[in-house]
């Protein structure tokens, strides 16, 4: 046998065989790198998990054209390409135009309602969403000023593109209530729209929700600029930078508390590591007595340490996946992403910790008088 | 020469004497008891032929070495390489099995040897017994690996601090029978006791009182039994 | 004897008591900062989402339609000025954040073509009281997410005016420059006006110009009228009983309405509005009232689950070191139980000490986490955390439970010792 051999006998033996007592020092490391690795795993995946909660506040990314006209239908899709799938929310063309309603103007949207729908999930519908050819959402002040409820019918009149007059009947299947300016508005589908109006193959504004940071935005909307000339991209910067704000303050929040936490779990397990070389005393005593030099107790001791630190870290890393996952499934909904990195930092930062803790008290241990062992004291 | 050579020794905590001008020498092979009532000095005097305290006064010579002199890190060396512990408490790593913790001995002295630790423990008659865990063995049994473990780097000096203190008779009668065993093959023991007994079975025996060496009697039966 | 006993305990192992008593220490104030930045979390995000803007619109009773969509005034239905002040009077006052009045008029810039659409509002108000309180309220506290070329005009600046950038663009005007509005035909009176500002919102409020209060009431000839009111309001996440009162207050029984009437719902906040102003509509507007109340108990949540995770490490590390610490007297409690103690003095002496330390590390470490709260406040929010006295009691109790569980484990394994054994180190 070697002496390596010998050296990871004696500190695997004195955590295998030493169960009840290491297993409390090893609970100390494990907590401490589970909450490492949660809290590190939450804070990175704030952002993507708050941006989609931020995302109720509708659109943040808004096509208009640059001259001042309409987008084409190409131009708009070459835009929309611009965009990450992934990271998509909603994107819902309008066309606007002024109808008639019992000889009243009004202004109708035709918009992709289901997307619609994912881009301003803040809309509230009394009714239903329409699903089938025929009817509208009609905002709370028109349905105010005609005295209409869902389920009536209503007779729209108008002229087209063509220049011919139309009229038509429609059915509310729901009253939207934003607080808004949308209140003002029919909302009615893309076919629809064309059936009265006619086709022109053009959108007058494309509101896209989009979960990506202020920054990321401005990098599509420069994209966009390049590939679809004639589209100009606007950012809400009133929704983009208010959630850059909170996100900020929020992460930063999450930092410091992560900073406290571990500073804390520190403390503990070098208490912890300081309890149990105390404990150990008579048998550092006894080891000097045998003739150990200080240099191998110190190497015991933090083998040990280290070894402790490893076992905790790896138990802690995947404890602290099952954390972050609870919040993100209790709090956000949805899985997280847990960095595939953090695993070995963890493990790393948890070894270092532990080697730091047991540094003082193995440092102590050293300073053992081998009397100790004789007689019984 | 001597193996172990003290010359006027003295030892002084705070205002405590604790020894006082003590000569003594050990020869090579002798085995010598040291007894004493409680406080007379048996401990110190046990600390320093064991390399772990230093007198204050005067000079020991281990095998031409003054260890009075050395350094704490030169003296672990010397304890190590030179001087065999037992103890009352016979001190095994708990969480190390029979065998382990006698390699722990060869460890820290030079190399980890199976074979000759297994042979250590069947000369104390507990080779079966190499698997087991200290808390699986009887108090005599631990004392025997505590001894197992103290020769297994042939020492010059074989030092037990009350080595039956903790034991019944069966056992103390077996750790005894060692002993002698050990003296016959040549060893150098010096055993500090309290028990008559025990002490008789030595050579010679030194009686300390208040840090003075009171007398020294010869055991002449002991020369006469080693015939039996 | 049994108070010596524990005298000696905690004076003569002074170190070893520390450590507890430090550890115990550390969890307290990390479990009493969480809970008080988790109790006050909700509040700060709260202010945070103010930068989201306004949460209510105030209109006219009966405003027409064709006024918001087209920008034509008919003079129809108008708040008064005057009465604004009475905003922060309602019962939930508190939380009124700010307001900012609006009244739109066309008019037409000399020297450019086309109609501006201009839009009267305070820029910076300083406003006094009913109540003889002083408030300073306007839309650059409101619009924070503008981002402005030049400067905000001052607040009693009656010649100030912030052109939005795509107006801005149409009339060519440039920070500095001196305007003459007029109303629409020429035939009005025109002002002058300094353009202190430009901003760029991302929105329609970009094609405007924005002016002081009074010069938009001089030009469309309605003194002290006011269009319409932005309110920003700190409010509760709406709830189902929230929802069923927007939808008809009358609906509910007397007790429910008056849970509903004194909770910041914003349909609460709305109600209490148009009992202020007269013939006033109060809107909550959805896209920020709804994403708030969804962004607050999201933070709130997360809070709640973080602060558990660290209360049950704060507590593991507790109980860890508790047990360390009673192990290590196992000889001491042997000499005691040689001694002929039985198990009920010996579990209560061990008790008794190391609830003496867990109240000593408690106290201290209460107030180290006070301090910690505040760095917390201060660094992310900057702004202090309110002290929720409901903290104590419940730093008590998990400071209690927790050394009391730390120690059950170890003092279980004490008593099964035999002294013999213990005695002869075994």
């Amino acid at each position: 046998m070697t002496k390596r051999s010998m050296y990871i006998k004696m500190i695997t033996s004195s955590l295998i065989r030493r169960r009840s007592r290491m297993f409390v020092a090893l609970l100390a490391v494990a907590v401490g790198a589970t909450i490492l690795s949660g809290l590190v795993t939450v804070y990175y995946d704030i952002p993507r998990q708050m941006r989609q909660e931020f995302r109720s506040y509708g659109a943040n990314f808004i096509l208009v054209s640059a001259s001042g006209e309409t987008i084409s239908e190409e131009s708009a899709a070459a835009a929309l390409g611009c965009i990450p799938e992934d990271k998509v929310v909603g994107t819902a063309p309008y066309r606007y135009e002024t109808v008639k309603i019992n000889e009243q103007p009004f202004m109708a949207a035709g918009t992709e309602l289901s997307e619609a729908r994912k881009a301003s999930p803040y809309w509230f519908v009394s009714g239903e969403w329409p699903e089938r050819d025929g009817s509208v959402l009609i905002g709370q002040e028109v349905a105010d000023v005609i005295k209409l409820l869902p389920g009536n019918s209503f007779t729209m009149t108008g002229t087209d593109l063509a220049g011919e007059s139309f009229s038509r009947d429609f059915r509310v299947s729901g009253i939207v209530q934003t607080g808004g300016t949308e209140e003002a508005f029919i909302f009615m589908s893309l076919a629809d729209f064309a059936s009265v109006i006619g086709e022109n193959g053009a959108f007058d504004v494309v509101e896209c929700s989009i979960s990506a940071s202020q920054a990321e935005l401005e990098t599509i909307a420069a994209r966009v600029t390049e590939i679809a000339e004639d589209v100009a991209p606007r950012l809400v910067t009133r929704v983009t930078r208010s959630e850059g704000a909170v996100l900020t303050k929020l992460q930063a929040l999450v930092f410091l508390v992560t900073a406290v936490v571990l500073l804390l779990t520190m403390i503990c397990v070098a208490t912890t590591m300081m309890a149990v070389v105390a404990e150990r005393r008579k048998e550092i005593g006894l080891k000097k007595a045998l003739g150990a030099p200080d240099k191998s107790i110190i190497t015991e001791f933090l083998g040990e340490g280290l070894l402790l630190g490893c076992l905790g870290g790896a138990l802690g890393s995947a404890l602290g996946f099952g954390f972050a996952q609870i919040i993100g499934v209790n709090v956000f909904s949805r899985a997280v992403q847990f960095p595939a990195a953090l695993a070995p930092a963890t493990l790393i930062a948890s070894v270092l910790i532990t080697g730091l803790a047991c540094l003082i008290p193995v440092r102590s241990a050293t300073y053992v008088d081998p009397a100790i062992v004789l007689r019984g004291e | 020469m001597a193996l172990l050579d003290i010359k006027g020794i003295s030892k002084i905590y705070g205002s405590v004497k604790a020894l006082q001008n003590i000569d003594l020498a050990v020869e090579q092979g002798e085995w010598l008891s040291i007894m004493g009532p409680s406080g007379s000095g048996k401990t110190t005097m046990m600390n320093i032929i064991g390399c772990m305290d230093k007198p204050t006064d005067g000079k020991v010579i281990l095998d031409g070495i003054d260890i009075s002199a050395e350094s704490a890190r030169n003296l672990t060396a010397i304890r190590r390489d030179k001087i065999g512990l037992i103890f009352q408490q016979f001190h095994l790593i708990s969480y190390l099995t029979a065998l382990e913790n006698i390699m722990v001995a060869q460890y820290y002295h030079s190399m980890p040897d199976e074979k000759e630790a297994l042979q250590a423990l069947d000369r104390v008659g507990l080779l079966e017994r190499a698997k087991h865990l200290p808390s699986q063995l009887s108090g005599g049994e631990q004392q025997r690996v505590c001894i197992a473990r103290a020769l297994i780097n042939y020492p010059m000096l074989v030092l037990a601090d009350e080595p039956t203190g903790n034991l019944d008779e069966v056992n103390e009668g077996i750790v005894m029978d060692i002993f002698r065993q050990l003296h016959s093959e040549g060893s150098t023991v010096v055993v500090v006791t309290h028990d008559p007994e025990v002490a008789e079975e030595a050579q010679r025996t030194v009686i300390l009182e208040h840090g003075r060496i009171a007398r020294i009697t010869y055991n002449v039966g002991r020369e006469s039994r080693k015939g039996e | 004897m049994f108070l010596r006993l524990v005298k000696g305990a905690l004076f003569r192992q002074k170190k070893k008591m520390l450590m507890i008593a430090f550890t115990i220490a550390l969890g307290a104030s990390l479990a009493t900062a969480m809970l008080n930045v988790m109790l006050d979390v909700g509040d700060k995000v709260n202010r945070e989402l103010k930068t989201y803007g306004a949460n209510i619109n105030v209109l006219p009773k009966e405003v027409s339609l064709l006024d918001d969509l087209y920008g034509v005034s008919d003079g129809s239905g108008v708040l008064s000025e005057s009465e604004l002040g009475s905003l922060k009077t309602i019962f939930w006052a508190f939380n009124i954040v700010d307001f900012a009045p609006y009244l739109n008029v066309k008019a037409r810039i000399s020297g450019r073509d086309g109609e501006f659409r201009l839009v009267g509002t305070w820029f910076a108000n300083h406003l006094e009281l009913p109540t003889g309180e002083a408030l300073d309220t306007g839309i650059n506290n409101m619009k924070s997410w503008w981002s402005v070329e030049g400067e905000w005009p001052a607040g009693d600046d009656a010649s100030a005016a912030m052109a939005g950038s795509i107006a801005a663009e149409r009339a060519g005007l440039a920070v500095g420059d001196v305007i003459s509005v007029s109303t629409g035909g020429g035939n009005g009176e025109s002002v002058s006006l300094t353009i202190k500002g430009i901003f760029a919102a991302g929105s329609d409020e970009d094609e405007r110009i924005y002016v002081p209060l009074s010069v938009a009431q001089g030009m469309a000839k309605r003194p002290g009228a006011v269009s319409s009111v932005e309110v920003s309001a700190l409010t509760t996440p709406d709830n189902e009983l929230s929802r069923r009162a927007a939808q008809n207050p009358k609906s509910l029984s007397v007790k429910e309405w008056e849970t509903w009437y004194c909770t910041a719902y914003v349909s609460a906040i709305c109600y209490q509005i148009e009992e202020v102003l007269t013939d006033s509509v109060a809107k909550p507007i959805r896209q920020v009232a709804e994403s708030e109340g969804a962004i607050l108990e999201k933070t709130q949540l997360l809070m709640l689950l973080i602060t558990i995770l660290s209360l049950a490490g704060a507590a593991l590390g507790i109980s860890n070191l508790v047990t360390a610490g009673v192990m290590e007297r196992s000889r001491e409690i042997g000499l005691l139980k040689a001694l002929g103690a039985g198990n009920a003095p010996v579990s209560r002496l061990i008790l008794t000490e190391i609830l003496i330390t867990g109240v000593v590390g408690g106290v201290a470490g209460y107030f180290a986490g006070l301090g910690f709260a505040q760095i917390i406040g201060q660094t992310v929010f900057g702004a202090a955390i309110n002290i929720k006295p409901m903290v104590i009691p419940l730093v008590a109790i998990l400071v209690f439970l927790v050394t009391l569980v730390g120690s059950v484990p170890s003092i279980r394994l004490l008593l099964s010792l035999r002294p013999a054994e213990v005695l002869h180190g075994r």
